[in-house]
């Protein structure tokens, strides 16, 4: 049993002992970074020593992504341009139209002595990789503090809402995504105007919480950001409703809702940076 | 006690498989690759743990649990007090675990890993919220089947000689 190099009889704490000492300091560990997040500073000492080796760690799959990428069919590349051009037609209309819009917008508001609403800009960022974490569901992207992000940012992707900033690091940053659970986004049904608060439920699926029995909803109706907790700007697609059961036991009916945007499929998103809101007394 | 090769277990080796492992967990893993993961940290902290005692013990197993904690995006501590739990139970097991041939060494880990993911499931638990579900617990078998790999590699590497180092 004895090393050669070892006392036959140990001088130093037992192995009972020193595991109470490490789980003492886990414990305090703990205690520290979910109570007083006071140990933030190591996440980002972490961050800018993994940061490069995550990158070169990627650049294979890129590699064989480019490649793939260069033996797409000539059709299917004709095919997606001419799909491109239509869209483009449409949205420029809708561009005119918005623009219209915003510029009699404009006018009314001044009318009436309100303040201009913050402006919008985006950052786009790609996804660096999937989080592992079995309580909550997130993703890291490419840009962090010096991208000009920080906590709290709306992320978007074409289809609708994809989550919110939770940390920045200097060259990442992470998003809890809509769908992870105990995450709250206020929503308004687009038919009705009606406004609720929806949670993640884990397993990529949402719930509309709280919606008393008679409430006018179905299956199939849109939800959109409502823009009332000053996070999400307004107006944001956020999820479909997918179920709607009358439970005999609440007072409440469950709401069951499919994500649009693609939590699990979207490559680039773009990360909404409103100014943030100067209030004058 | 009998020495198969000198510089078996030396720092260079330790050093360089941890290493190792932490490069195989920075690759972009996604989807059910992602979930059926195995802790390949885990796996070498409690490896060298059960051959090299004297070098490797709690406060390798605590730093890198910080490690893995930062690398999930968790809470501070998380896979921390797990990892040095994992060490103890190895720790205290070791000469019983030291008898066994690859495949049933590996059904002895089963247990310890088990009980190293059952404790991050429960600091997070307490700590953060409940768990969505409980596909946490697959690494555990993709982790046993690493650690039957690593004991199986080592013995066609250096013989039979290993066996005898209790």
């Amino acid at each position: 049993m004895a090393m050669p190099d070892q006392l036959m009889f140990a001088r130093r704490l037992g192995p009972t002992a020193r595991l109470l000492i490490w789980l003492l300091v886990g414990v305090s560990c703990v205690v520290l970074d979910s109570r007083y997040h006071a140990i933030d500073g190591l996440r980002s000492g972490f961050s800018l020593v993994l940061h490069p080796v995550r990158q070169i760690l990627r650049a294979p799959t890129d590699l064989a992504a480019e490649l793939g990428g260069f033996f797409t069919r000539h059709r299917a590349l004709q095919k997606e341009r001419d799909a491109l051009l239509a869209e483009r037609v449409r949205l420029l209309t809708d561009a005119n139209a918005a623009q219209d819009m915003r510029r009699e917008n404009a006018e009314l508001r001044s009318l009436l002595q309100l303040p201009p609403r913050p402006g919008q800009q985006f950052v786009r960022a790609a996804l660096l990789y999937q989080g592992h974490d079995w309580f909550s569901q997130r993703i890291m992207l490419d840009r962090g503090v010096l991208g000009g992000l920080r906590a709290g940012l709306a992320v978007v992707d074409a289809e609708g809402l994809v989550g919110q900033v939770s940390r920045v690091y200097p060259g990442s940053s992470e998003v809890t995504l809509v769908s992870s659970p105990g995450h709250l986004t206020p929503v308004q049904v687009e038919r009705t105007g009606q406004r609720g608060l929806v949670a993640g439920s884990g397993r990529g699926q949402l719930e509309l919480r709280y919606m008393p029995t008679q409430t006018d909803i179905r299956k199939g109706d849109r939800l959109l950001t409502s823009g009332i907790d000053r996070v999400y700007p307004a107006g944001i697609p956020v999820a479909r409703v997918s179920r709607v059961l009358r439970l005999q036991s609440g007072p409440y009916l469950k709401v069951e809702c499919e994500p649009l945007a693609g939590l699990d499929r979207s490559r680039s998103v773009l990360v909404l940076a409103t100014q943030p809101q100067v209030t004058t007394p | 006690m009998s020495a198969p090769t000198p510089d078996f277990g030396s720092w260079r080796h330790i050093l360089g498989t941890l290493i190792l492992a932490v490069l195989l967990e920075q690759l972009p893993w996604g989807g059910w690759a992602l979930a059926l993961r195995p802790d390949f940290v885990l796996v070498g902290v409690l490896f060298w743990t059960l051959h090299q005692p004297a070098r490797t013990g709690f406060a390798t197993a605590f730093a890198f649990g910080l490690l893995a904690d930062f690398q999930d995006g968790v809470v501070f501590g998380q896979h921390a007090i797990a990892y040095v739990f994992g060490v103890y139970l190895v720790l205290y097991l070791r000469l019983r675990l030291l008898q066994f041939d690859p495949p049933r060494q590996a059904a002895q880990m089963f247990p310890i890993l088990l009980m190293v993911q059952l404790t991050v499931l429960l600091v997070g638990w307490l700590a953060v919220n409940p768990p969505a579900n409980l596909a946490m617990l697959l690494p555990v078998i993709s982790s046993t089947v690493l650690w039957y790999l690593a004991t199986g590699f080592l013995r066609l590497w250096h013989g039979k000689g290993l066996q005898g180092r209790a």
